[in-house]
């Protein structure tokens, strides 16, 4: 019984349970299902969210895909350039490194070259232009000339060293306008110290290619000696022939003008020039208290004014053979001076020249004549004189029985021989001064009323301006004549004078034209 | 329009003769300089050896050799012409 009862009310409970359940299925239930589908709404509307999210995910991604793939491609061209660019810059590179060492070959070879110049010195006229660079102008330059001399006479029984710096300056203002300047300072025996001239100082005008004028103090345009055998250098001997030394016939220079020029009147070298001038005149040695017949005319020093007039003269030249003849170069010249000395007293005086140059041979030789008026009472002082020199280069000079080196030697000398004389009727006691000094050779037996001399030379040619000369002089008077002295007195005593005696000198001069 | 077309023409002519004209002016100037040189090289020891040696051109600068070259036509007389040929080549014998 108990269990059926237990049985019962296990039913009892069961039916209890499930009408409470069914109750509460029936009120709750549906409750729980409308809770659901919201809540399954929400899901889903979360879901669309978050799809629509995950699409909107997925396209950025995609474009950034995109993106970084473009950027990619991006870097890979540049990859790829800069691998071309780095090859390229291999390459130059290698071509530098190439270029470098033939750089730096040639270099080494120039810097060898460059040292090579530089121990060895700049040449002569890369001097010249660099030295003309550094003055800044080109418009003047310095040429001229330099000697030293021993001079030894025996009838004086005399020797002495002598000195002499002989600059030109020229200036060229342009091309139709220059000046020269000469100027010498010399030391001589007997003087304290330097003596200084400018025996030349002109200025010179190109009119045209036919005509020059030249204003100044010139060399006398007289023969050929003064204006162009003066030069230390140039002279072939160290003396000058005696009737352009002590016993000039006409003043070695003057103050005035000239026109002259030159032009060619046939073939190459076929030529004829012309000089006239007009100057200051002529003046004989002041010391004296009278002129006399024989004195002396004043020299390059005592260029005066002399107001009595003024003298004149010309000078012609020919060159008769063409360079293509073959026959040499030769000069013929004729030239004139006439100037009054004194007030109404004339030196007249006329020369004719000539010069010979072919090869190895040189050759020249003038004549003159001078006429001096004299005041009344004395006979006129007429004078003559005369030189002719050759010389003969030993250039190609080959003797086979001696060496090489002797010949050599012997090439370079030039065996010279002149003979030269003046002829006058009388000389100055006063005025014979034998100290030998820088081209004279200080000998008595030259201050003679019938000079002669034969002087025998050699030269020396170092190079074309620089000369070693040697001169023999054999003084040989030929006639004497008459005395003048004036003894401290105002007038004159005459004597007669035979011919004095004969005498040598000789002379040795180094001489440097530069 | 004719006139426009002479005128171009007019002066391209005178452009080619002006061109033409001057070179041959400086084939004209180069020949003459290249005469005158020759005529120096034969001129040079001649005139100078009539009163001294002739000194060669490298002892002087091209400007030196202008100065003496004028002190040297006083001293000589040489005709214009041969003192510019012989300047000629002893400036371009350097």
């Amino acid at each position: 019984m108990g269990l059926v009862k237990a049985y019962l009310g296990l039913l009892a409970t069961a039916a209890l349970t499930v009408a409470v359940l069914g109750t509460v299925t029936v009120a709750v239930v549906p409750k729980a299902l409308a809770d659901d589908a919201e809540a399954q709404a929400k899901a889903l509307k979360q879901v669309e969210r978050e799809l629509r999210q995950l699409r909107a995910d997925r396209a950025r991604d995609h474009r950034l895909i995109e993106k970084l793939e473009r950027q990619l491609d991006q870097v890979q061209t540049q990859a790829g350039q800069i691998r071309t660019t780095n090859q390229q810059l291999q390459t130059s590179t290698q071509q530098l490194q190439n270029s470098n060492q033939q750089l730096q070959t040639k270099t080494d070879e120039e810097l060898k070259q460059i040292q090579a110049q530089v121990a060895a010195g700049p040449s002569q006229p890369q001097l010249a232009k660099a030295l003309g660079g550094y003055w800044g102008t080109h418009q003047f330059t310095l040429t001229g000339a330099a000697a030293g001399d021993f001079v030894y006479d025996r009838q004086a029984g005399q020797n002495t060293f002598a000195l002499a710096f002989e600059p030109i300056m020229l200036y060229r203002l342009n091309d139709w306008l220059a000046f020269e300047g000469t100027f010498e300072a010399a030391f001589d025996p007997g003087g304290s110290g330097a003596s200084f001239d400018a025996p030349v100082v002109t200025a010179q005008m190109f009119l045209n290619d036919y005509m020059e004028l030249n204003l100044g103090i010139f060399d006398q345009p007289f023969g050929d000696w003064y204006e162009d055998q003066g030069p230390l250098w140039v002279n072939r001997f160290i003396t000058a022939p005696l009737p352009f030394g002590v016993a000039a016939l006409v003043p070695p220079s003057d103050i005035g003008a000239q026109l002259r020029g030159g032009y060619q009147w046939g073939g190459l070298g076929q030529d004829a020039d012309y000089t006239v001038w007009a100057a200051n005149g002529p003046s004989y040695d002041s010391a004296l208290p009278q002129p006399v017949v024989g004195q002396e005319l004043n020299g390059v020093t005592n260029t005066t004014i002399n107001t009595n007039g003024k003298a004149y003269g010309a000078r012609f030249r020919v060159y008769p053979f063409p360079l293509d003849s073959n026959f040499g170069r030769l000069e013929l010249g004729a030239s004139t001076y006439n100037g009054k000395w004194q007030n109404g007293l004339w030196l007249n005086a006329w020369d004719v020249d000539f010069a010979y140059h072919r090869g190895n041979l040189q050759a020249r030789g003038e004549w003159m004549e001078a006429y001096r008026q004299m005041p009344q009472g004395s006979g006129p002082d007429n004078r003559q004189g005369w030189y002719f020199q050759a010389g003969y280069f030993l250039s190609g000079l080959r003797l086979p029985f001696l060496g090489r080196g002797i010949n050599s030697y012997l090439s370079r000398l030039e065996p010279l021989v002149r003979y030269s004389g003046v002829n006058q009727r009388a000389v100055v006691a006063d005025e014979i001064a034998a100290t030998p000094s820088l081209g004279f050779n200080g000998s008595p037996s030259v201050f003679a009323p019938h000079a002669r001399e034969v002087a025998l030379g050699v030269d020396y040619w170092f190079a074309p301006s620089i000369v070693w000369q040697t001169e023999v002089d054999f003084e040989l008077p030929r006639a004497g004549g008459t005395l003048y002295s004036f003894n401290g007195g105002s007038t004159p005593t005459a004597s007669p004078v035979g011919a004095t005696s004969n005498d040598q000198a000789i002379l040795t001069q180094f001489a440097v034209g530069f | 329009m004719l006139g426009k077309r002479l005128r171009i023409i007019l002066m391209l002519a005178m452009a080619v003769l002006t061109l033409s004209g001057a070179a041959m002016a400086q084939q004209e100037s180069k020949a003459e300089k290249q005469k005158l040189f020759l005529d120096g090289a034969r001129l040079w020891p001649v005139y100078c050896s009539q009163c001294h040696n002739a000194r060669p051109g490298s002892q002087f600068s091209p400007e030196q050799w202008d100065i003496i070259m004028m002190h040297m036509r006083t001293q000589s007389n040489m005709p214009a012409k041969d003192a510019r040929a012989i300047k000629e080549y002893l400036e371009g014998g350097l």
